[in-house]
C-alpha cells in the first residue's frame, strides 16, 4: 500500500514539475512565425508603407484610435519605451483604425514620438485579422523581431511591467556607458 | 518498486511537458491572456431588426453579457425609398459612466431598442444604415461598426 502511494505522489510531483518548467521556460512568448507578407498601411499623408521599413529593428506594432480609450491609456507608457529603448533597437509603430484628422489632433496632446499610420476600419480588420487579431479589437500589439518574424502578440492593454519584460527579453542586454 | 516509481513520475513529467506544449492546458494570448476569447463585434453587438410599428420604426440590438455600446456613437440614417429621412433617434437613457478619456457618458448593456420616427409627409424608410460602437469589459474596444439593415413593416 505504501508503494502505491509513493508512486501516486511522485506521479503528481513530477508532473506538476514538467509542466512547471515548461511554462517558466516559454513564459511571455508564442512561437515566432513569419510577418504575412504584402501588408501595406498608409501614413498620414496617405502614402503607402510596410513593415519591412523598419527591418532589423525590434518592432511594437500597437494599433490603436482616438476612440479606443484603453489605447489611449496604453500610449504613454509607449510615449515612454520609445525614449528609453531607441537607442537599444526598439522601434514603435502605431497604426490607427481612425481618419488621419482626428490621429492628426491627438498626436500632440498625447506626445507619440514614433511613427502614426492611419487606416479605415476596414482594411484595418482584414490587416489586424491575418495578423492574429481574430475578433477585431484595440488595442492590439505585435512583436516583430528584427528579422521579421512575430515573436508576440496581445489583445487588449499591457501593464507596464509586462511590457518591459517582453521588450528586455528580446533585446540585446545594456552595455556600461 | 522503487524503480517502477521512478519510471513513472519520469513518464508523467515528459507527459505534462508535452501536453502543455501541444496546447492541453489553457493557452496564454500574448503576455497578459485575459482577451483571448473575446467575441467578434457582429457576436457582440447583434443588429436584431429594424421593424415599423404604425409610425415607428424600432431598431434592436442584444448585446452579449460583458460587452456594452456608446450611446453617443449609435447613428441611423435612411437610404430608401429615395428622400427618405429620419427625425432625431429617441433613445432610452443609458448607464452613466465617467470614462477616463470621454468624461461622463451612456453606455447600453443588455437589450436596447431604438425608436425611430420620420418627417410628416416624408416617405416612411424602408432601409436603413445604421453605425455604433462598443467595447468590452475585459479592456478592448471595436471599430465602428456600421449595417444596412431592411424594414420589416409590421404594419399590416
Amino acid at each position: 500500500m505504501r508503494s502505491i502511494i509513493l508512486i501516486v505522489v511522485a506521479c503528481i510531483i513530477a508532473a506538476a514539475a514538467g509542466y512547471g518548467f515548461y511554462r517558466y521556460a516559454h513564459e511571455g512568448t508564442v512561437a515566432a512565425e513569419p510577418l504575412p507578407a504584402g501588408l501595406q498601411l498608409s501614413g498620414l499623408d496617405g502614402k503607402p508603407h510596410g513593415f519591412e521599413e523598419w527591418r532589423g529593428k525590434l518592432v511594437l506594432v500597437n494599433f490603436w484610435a482616438t476612440w479606443c480609450t484603453p489605447c489611449l491609456h496604453e500610449i504613454p507608457e509607449l510615449v515612454k519605451l520609445q525614449k528609453q529603448y531607441a537607442a537599444r533597437g526598439l522601434q514603435i509603430v502605431g497604426p490607427a483604425v481612425d481618419d488621419p484628422d482626428a490621429v492628426r489632433s491627438m498626436l500632440g496632446p498625447l506626445g507619440i514620438n514614433y511613427p502614426v499610420l492611419s487606416g479605415t476600419p476596414d482594411s484595418m480588420i482584414d490587416i489586424m485579422e491575418k495578423l492574429g487579431n481574430g475578433p477585431g479589437g484595440l488595442p492590439f500589439s505585435i512583436l516583430i523581431s528584427p528579422d521579421g518574424l512575430i515573436l508576440d502578440r496581445q489583445l487588449g492593454e499591457f501593464t507596464p511591467a509586462q511590457l518591459i519584460k517582453l521588450i528586455e527579453s528580446h533585446l540585446p542586454p545594456a552595455t556600461a556607458q | 518498486m522503487k524503480t517502477a516509481a521512478l519510471c513513472l513520475a519520469m513518464g508523467a513529467a515528459l507527459l505534462s511537458g508535452t501536453a502543455a506544449a501541444d496546447g492541453f492546458w489553457p493557452k496564454k494570448d500574448g503576455v497578459a491572456g485575459s482577451t483571448h476569447d473575446l467575441l467578434k463585434a457582429d457576436q457582440a453587438f447583434q443588429l436584431v431588426a429594424a421593424e415599423r410599428e404604425g409610425n415607428t420604426l424600432k431598431v434592436s440590438w442584444e448585446i452579449a453579457p460583458g460587452y456594452y455600446l456608446y450611446r453617443k456613437r449609435i447613428a441611423f440614417q435612411a437610404l430608401a425609398p429615395e428622400g427618405a429621412r429620419l427625425d432625431a433617434p429617441e433613445l432610452p437613457r443609458g448607464e452613466p459612466i465617467e470614462d477616463e478619456h470621454e468624461g461622463k457618458t451612456e453606455i447600453y448593456r443588455g437589450s436596447l431598442k431604438a425608436d425611430l420616427r420620420w418627417p410628416r409627409g416624408a416617405a416612411a424608410p424602408q432601409r436603413l444604415r445604421v453605425s455604433y460602437q462598443g467595447c468590452a469589459e475585459a479592456g478592448v474596444c471595436y471599430p465602428p461598426q456600421t449595417r444596412t439593415i431592411d424594414v420589416i413593416d409590421l404594419t399590416h
